[in-house]
């Protein structure tokens, strides 16, 4: 099965994308605003077709988009009428439908154009995998070197404050990390498999442990594990691999639900 | 504003937080305008006033989470302030043990890349110790019931090797009596054993009755400062309130009781 460069290529990406987008998504579910993954990965998607429209770089173009995103919503103060779920929803429903206008206004779009806007993890090349692989690297180390100042932030951004810690400051350097991990995976995966692994081994990871440590590692290696498994029942099924990982995914949700409420009512 | 005279011994010492000719409130709307005080070491100061009457608007400004829109607040350099927040403004959703809530309370006066060390975890349990609460703290913080819950932030804030002043929102919110009376003779015994200067946000009166020796009173854009027994008097009260106030001694403390005075046949 893995006999072809590309599923070589495709499963060494989906390992590195499942384990940054894995962790990352753990500390979106902490934060509660696990829309910000979507938000971000659409962010990037507009970068690209701004990138295709200019002839700029898209990986670049794509992550600054992202980037910036993520900024603006950590430093703009949202008006205190509408909730931070309203104003997620508004960046998603612009990042949304900007690209479809962009791309409207030029020619129709070739097929690397379509790539790097919709991504597609089977006809991802050497270099981007390597890209993706130094992506997790940072987004591994940042982890280990600073989770103890994310995980503070993130519980009680007010007291930490109080104490000395730039709460603001390290909230932005997580938004950071999360543009740069959408924005990267999305060029390869696609938003709907970046969101999902943002989101659901976070979420089955919370449903099956009770400790930040195991939490972690379990989003880790479900995010490596069920992509992988997913590029393995396309190439046997002949099924897309992106929605094949999308719905491993979501059933190792419902398969950590049932398993709490067997042990909880056993 | 209006101050009323200070204990005599505290009127002569020199403040550690000052506030000058504040005004205060959010997005350019001023909740009070023209408040001064002076917090002094070793003071446990009462903050009260009816719901909605800007005490956590007060707060806030004093601890340097809000800018006040006129005016400066002071603290004296390297002044270690601890935040003891509403045990409800808490979200349980990291699963984190009772012990690891009270090691952020060191980890947030440590350097970004310092590791959890043997002393950190023994300040740690000697905090929950001093509280009673050294049993609770292998237990997910998430199932603590809200009393419990609210100790261990306490001994968050007294994990940390110096606290000069400690800042209390609400310290005893759904406590039982003997729980309440347990965590009032404790915050008295920290401030006479170690000097720390308390500030005890509540709308629960009779909390701070027999514990603050300074009362700020937050009226309808007022703000009264002094000792118990000048800012709290029966007809002040009874007019703030809405409703008849009545203070006396019983057991040589001092009582509030709210409401017509009638008999009790027995």
């Amino acid at each position: 099965m893995f006999e072809p460069v590309f599923m070589r290529l495709a499963l060494i990406a989906s390992v590195a994308t499942g384990a940054s987008l894995g962790i990352i998504g753990v500390y979106l579910a902490f934060r509660r605003v696990v829309f910000l993954g979507l938000v971000l990965a659409n962010a990037a998607t507009v970068g690209a077709a701004v990138a295709a429209v200019f002839d700029w770089s898209p990986e670049i173009t794509s992550i600054g988009a992202a980037v910036a995103v993520a900024l603006g919503l950590g430093l703009v103060q949202r008006p205190r009428r509408v909730s931070s779920e309203s104003v997620m929803g508004w960046a998603y429903a612009a990042a949304s439908s900007a690209p479809v206008l962009i791309l409207a206004a030029v020619a129709a779009p070739d097929a690397d154009t379509l790539h790097m806007l919709f991504g597609n993890l089977l006809a991802v090349s050497t270099s981007h995998t390597v890209g993706l692989v130094i992506v997790a690297v940072v987004i591994g180390l940042a982890h280990v070197l600073f989770s103890r100042r994310f995980l503070l932030v993130t519980f009680d951004a007010e007291a930490a404050q109080v104490a000395g810690v730039n709460a603001r400051l390290w909230s932005l350097g997580l938004n950071l990390l999360v543009g740069v991990a959408a924005a990267a995976a999305v060029h390869e995966i696609g938003a709907l498999l970046t969101f999902a692994l943002l989101t659901l081994p976070a979420m089955t990871a919370l449903l099956l442990t009770a400790s930040i440590r195991a939490t972690f590692g379990v989003a880790v290696v479900l995010g490596s594990v069920l992509p992988c498994l997913g590029l393995a029942t396309s190439f046997y099924l002949d099924l897309p691999a992106g929605p094949a990982s999308v719905a491993l995914l979501s059933i190792s949700v419902l398969a950590a639900a049932a398993l709490g409420s067997f042990s909880s009512s056993a | 504003m209006m101050s009323l005279h200070l204990d005599e011994s505290m009127a002569h010492s020199r403040p550690i937080v000052t506030g000058r000719e504040l005004s205060l409130g959010y997005n350019h709307h001023a909740v009070f305008e023209g408040v001064s005080f002076d917090i002094h070491r070793g003071e446990i100061l009462g903050i009260v006033g009816p719901n909605g009457s800007g005490k956590t608007t007060l707060l806030r400004t004093i601890l340097g989470l809000l800018k006040p829109l006129r005016g400066q607040v002071e603290r004296d350099a390297g002044l270690a302030i601890s935040y003891v927040p509403q045990r409800d403004r808490i979200d349980t959703i990291l699963p984190v043990t009772a012990l690891e809530v009270v090691l952020m309370g060191r980890a947030a006066r440590a350097g970004a890349l310092q590791r959890v060390h043997d002393a950190d975890r023994d300040a740690g349990l000697r905090a929950l110790a001093l509280l009673g609460a050294e049993p609770l703290g292998p237990q997910p913080f998430r199932n603590l019931s809200g009393g419990q819950q609210q100790r261990v932030l306490l001994a968050r804030a007294l994990a940390a090797d110096h606290t000069d002043v400690l800042v209390l929102d609400e310290p005893t919110a759904g406590m039982d009596a003997a729980s309440e009376a347990g965590m009032l003779e404790f915050l008295r015994d920290l401030n006479r054993t170690r000097g720390v200067t308390m500030l005890i946000v509540t709308h629960m009166l009779p909390i701070v009755l027999n514990l603050a020796t300074s009362i700020m009173l937050l009226g309808a854009r007022t703000v009264l400062h002094g000792t118990v027994d000048d800012v709290l008097r029966e007809e002040r009260l009874s007019e703030l309130y809405g409703v008849p106030v009545h203070l006396g001694i019983v057991a040589g403390q001092r009582t509030l009781v709210v409401g017509r005075r009638h008999a009790i046949d027995v």
